[in-house]
C-alpha cells in the first residue's frame, strides 16, 4: 500500500513551508502547491492522503478547487484552512462535502488530529473502492449461465429447484455452482450472498 | 334854448332840487346794482369753485376706495397667508389663506388672539425675539414649528416686514407665511440619508480595513506558530539535532519581521489616508451642522447665532470629521446650559481668519462656564461633568483637530459661559479676512 501524502495548497509560500515543517514532524509525507491550478496539474489521484487547502487564494479559490475535484469524482478528503471571519465560507465548504475546517490561527495538535482522521477516511474510502473494483471484476468473470445460477443460489433455491427453473439437469447445475464458488473465491453460500449484496450496494 | 331851460327852471324852481335828488338816487342805485351784480358773479364763481373741489374730493375718495378694494381682493385671494400682528403678538388681520393655514373656521377664531396660540412652545421665545426685531425696523425671514388650532403640527416660514403709519411709526408686523412642512421633511430626509451614507461608508471602509489587516497578520503568525510547533515536536521526540533548528528558527524570525512590516504599513496608511483632506469651506460646514442640530437646540430652547467671517480661505480638512467636532461642541454647549438650567441659552459660533494660514472656529455658550481648576482636563479621555457622560466627545474632538494639524482650547468666556476655539490649516493662499455678523439662525 502507498504511503499517505498530505497535499498542501496555499498561495502563501511561508505558510506552506511552515505547514510542511509541522506536518513532517509526525512523519507524514508532504507535497506543497502554490495554487489550485498547480495542484490540478500536479496531483496524482492514485496517491492516498488528504488535502489541506487555504480557502482564500487569488485566482482559483479553495472552494473553486473543491468544486472542480467533485466534478471529476475525486473524493480526496479536504481540510480547509480559513482566516478570521471566514466561517460562513467554511460552513459552505463543509456542506459541499469538505471533510473539516480549521480556523487560523489554529492549534497544531488540532490540525494534526484532523489530518490523521482525514487520512484514515481516505484509506477507508480507497479500501472500499478497491473492493468494489475487485468485486466488479469477479462478477465480470462469470458466464451468463453462471450468473443465472448465482442469482438463484443467492435467492436460496436448491440445486433441484434451480435445475427446474433453468431447464437444466441437476448435475449441470452442480457443475456451474462449483465454478461460481471457485471464480468468486467463496467458501460457502453465505460468502456468495455477502458478495452479491456488496456488489449491488456498490 | 337857454331860455327855454331857464324858463323851465324859472317855471319850476322847486323842481331843480327834485332833479338833483333823482340824479343822485339814480347814480346810487346804478352803483348798487353794479355792486350787486359783481357780488353775485363772485358768489357764483366761488360756488363753482367749491363744487369743483367737491367733485374732485369725491373722485379722490372713489379712487382710494377702489385702491383699497383692489388691494383687499389681492390679499383675500392671495394663496399664501397674509397677516398683520400687533407688537404683543395679537393678530389684527388675516386673509382666508391664513385662516386655512392655522385651521381656523372663521376669522374670530384667530383675530384678536395672540399668534403664540399657534406657535410650538419651544419656538415661542425665538418668535418673540424675531417680533422684537421686526418692530425695531428689521425685515426678516424666519422658520418655526406651528401647532394649529386643530393641533396639526407644521413647519412654517414667515417673511416679516414692519408696517409704518404716515408718521413713520411701526404699528404692525406684516407677515407672509407658508407651510414648508413637506420641504422640511424632504430636506431632513435627504440630510439623514447623506449622513447615514457617509457613516456607513466610513464604517465599511474601517471594517474592510480591519478584516484585511487581520487576514494579513494571520499569515505570518500562523507560519511562526507552525515552525515553532514543528521544532518543539521534533525536540520532544528526540528527532532532531540542534543544527536542524537553525533553518526553521530563521523562518520564524523572517515571519516576525513580516508581521512588523504589515503593522508599519497599517500605521502609515492610517496616518496618511484616514483623513480625506480636501479644501473645504468652514462656514458651509458650520451651516450644515447648525441645520442638523437645529431641532435639538430648539428643544433645549437654545438660540444658535452665527457670526461667520466673510471671504475666509478654504481649509484642508475632512469635512465629516470637522462636522463631528462642531456637532460635539454645540451639543456639549446645549447640554451644559440645560444641565445648569441657564435662563439665557445661546450658542454663538464665530469663524474668522487666524494668523496667515489658519481659520479659527469658536463655539461659545451662555452656560455656567468651566471651573478654572479643571479647564485643562476637559479634553482628556473619560473626563466628564455630565452625570451620564462618558468623557470621550471632547477627547475625540481634540484628536480630530490635532490630526488636522490644528489646536483646540477651552476657556471661560468673558460674560460667563464657555468658549472653545479650534484652528484649521488653510494650506493655501491666505486671503483677506473681514468679519461681519453674517446671519442669525433662528
Amino acid at each position: 500500500m502507498n504511503e499517505p501524502t498530505v497535499f498542501i495548497v496555499d498561495d502563501d509560500q511561508a505558510v506552506a513551508r511552515s505547514l510542511r515543517w509541522l506536518i513532517e514532524s509526525v512523519r507524514l509525507k508532504v507535497e506543497t502547491f502554490s495554487s489550485a491550478q498547480a495542484f490540478i496539474d500536479g496531483y496524482d489521484a492514485g496517491k492516498p492522503g488528504c488535502l489541506v487547502l487555504d480557502v482564500r487564494m487569488p485566482g482559483m479559490s479553495g472552494l473553486d478547487l473543491q468544486e472542480r475535484l467533485a466534478a471529476q469524482r475525486i473524493h480526496v478528503p479536504i481540510i480547509f484552512i480559513t482566516g478570521h471571519g471566514d466561517v460562513q465560507m467554511a460552513v459552505r465548504a463543509v456542506q459541499a462535502g469538505a471533510f473539516d475546517f480549521v480556523e487560523k490561527p489554529f492549534n497544531d495538535q488540532d490540525l494534526l488530529d484532523r489530518i490523521q482522521k482525514a487520512i484514515a477516511l481516505d484509506a477507508d474510502q480507497r479500501g472500499k473502492e478497491a473492493l468494489r473494483v475487485q468485486l466488479r471484476s469477479l462478477f465480470a468473470g462469470l458466464t451468463p449461465r453462471e450468473r443465472e445460477v448465482l442469482d438463484l443460489v443467492v435467492e436460496g433455491l436448491s440445486n433441484k429447484a434451480i435445475a427446474n427453473s433453468l431447464g437444466l439437469s441437476a448435475k449441470t447445475v452442480e457443475v456451474h455452482r462449483a465454478k461460481v464458488m471457485d471464480k468468486m473465491q467463496a467458501r460457502s453460500v453465505s460468502d456468495l450472498v455477502k458478495l452479491s449484496i456488496q456488489n449491488q450496494a456498490g | 334854448m337857454h331860455n327855454e331851460w331857464s324858463d323851465a327852471g324859472q317855471m319850476f324852481p322847486g323842481n331843480d332840487l327834485m332833479w338833483l335828488a333823482l340824479v343822485i338816487l339814480g347814480g346810487t342805485l346804478t352803483a348798487a346794482l353794479i355792486a350787486l351784480v359783481v357780488v353775485l358773479a363772485r358768489l357764483q364763481e366761488a360756488e363753482r369753485k367749491i363744487s369743483e373741489k367737491e367733485s374732485n374730493h369725491e373722485s379722490i375718495l372713489d379712487r382710494l376706495q377702489e385702491n383699497e378694494y383692489r388691494l383687499r381682493t389681492i390679499i383675500e385671494s392671495e394663496p399664501e397667508c397674509v397677516k398683520l400682528q400687533a407688537e404683543d403678538g395679537t393678530v389684527l388681520e388675516i386673509n382666508p389663506a391664513g385662516l386655512r393655514l392655522v385651521d381656523a373656521n372663521q376669522p374670530a377664531d384667530i383675530i384678536g388672539r395672540k399668534i403664540y396660540t399657534v406657535v410650538a412652545p419651544e419656538y415661542i421665545d425665538i418668535y418673540r425675539e424675531n417680533m422684537r426685531r421686526v418692530f425695531a425696523g428689521e425685515a426678516m425671514v424666519y422658520e418655526f414649528r406651528a401647532i394649529t388650532l386643530k393641533n396639526r403640527i407644521a413647519w412654517m416660514e414667515t417673511h416679516a416686514a414692519p408696517l409704518r403709519d404716515a408718521r413713520g411709526n411701526i404699528y404692525a408686523l406684516l407677515g407672509i407665511t407658508r407651510d414648508i412642512t413637506e420641504h422640511k421633511q424632504s430636506e431632513e430626509q435627504a440630510r439623514r440619508h447623506q449622513t447615514e451614507l457617509a457613516r456607513v461608508a466610513r464604517l465599511s471602509t474601517m471594517g474592510e480595513m480591519a478584516t484585511g489587516i487581520a487576514h494579513e497578520l494571520n499569515q505570518p503568525l500562523s507560519a511562526i506558530a507552525n515552525f515553532a510547533r514543528g521544532c518543539i515536536r521534533r525536540l520532544r521526540s528526540g528527532d532532531m539535532s540542534p543544527e536542524d533548528l537553525a533553518e526553521p528558527l530563521e523562518e520564524v524570525c523572517e515571519q516576525a519581521e513580516r508581521a512588523g512590516e504589515i503593522l508599519r504599513h497599517v500605521r502609515d496608511f492610517v496616518r496618511k489616508s484616514e483623513l480625506q483632506l480636501r479644501p473645504v469651506d468652514v462656514n458651509q460646514i458650520v451651516r450644515s451642522v447648525v441645520k442638523f442640530t437645529d431641532h435639538e437646540a430648539r428643544q433645549h430652547r437654545t438660540m444658535v447665532r452665527l457670526h461667520l467671517g466673510a471671504d475666509l480661505p478654504k481649509v484642508q480638512a475632512d469635512s465629516i470629521m470637522i462636522e463631528q467636532v462642531i456637532c460635539n461642541l454645540v451639543r456639549n454647549a446645549c447640554e451644559a446650559m440645560v444641565e445648569a438650567d441657564s435662563p439665557r441659552r445661546e450658542v454663538s459660533i464665530h469663524t474668522r481668519g487666524f494668523g496667515n494660514d489658519e481659520v479659527e472656529i469658536e463655539i461659545g455658550d451662555t452656560g455656567p462656564g468651566i471651573d478654572g481648576t479643571v479647564i485643562d482636563q476637559v479634553f482628556d479621555q473619560f473626563f466628564t461633568t455630565k452625570p451620564d457622560g462618558v468623557g470621550m466627545g471632547l477627547s475625540i474632538s481634540r484628536s480630530i483637530v490635532e490630526s488636522h494639524g490644528g489646536r483646540v482650547r477651552a476657556e471661560s468666556g468673558g460674560s460667563g459661559g464657555t468658549v472653545v476655539r479650534f484652528t484649521l490649516k488653510t494650506g493655501g493662499q491666505p486671503e483677506r479676512n473681514r468679519e461681519r455678523a453674517d446671519s442669525i439662525h433662528s
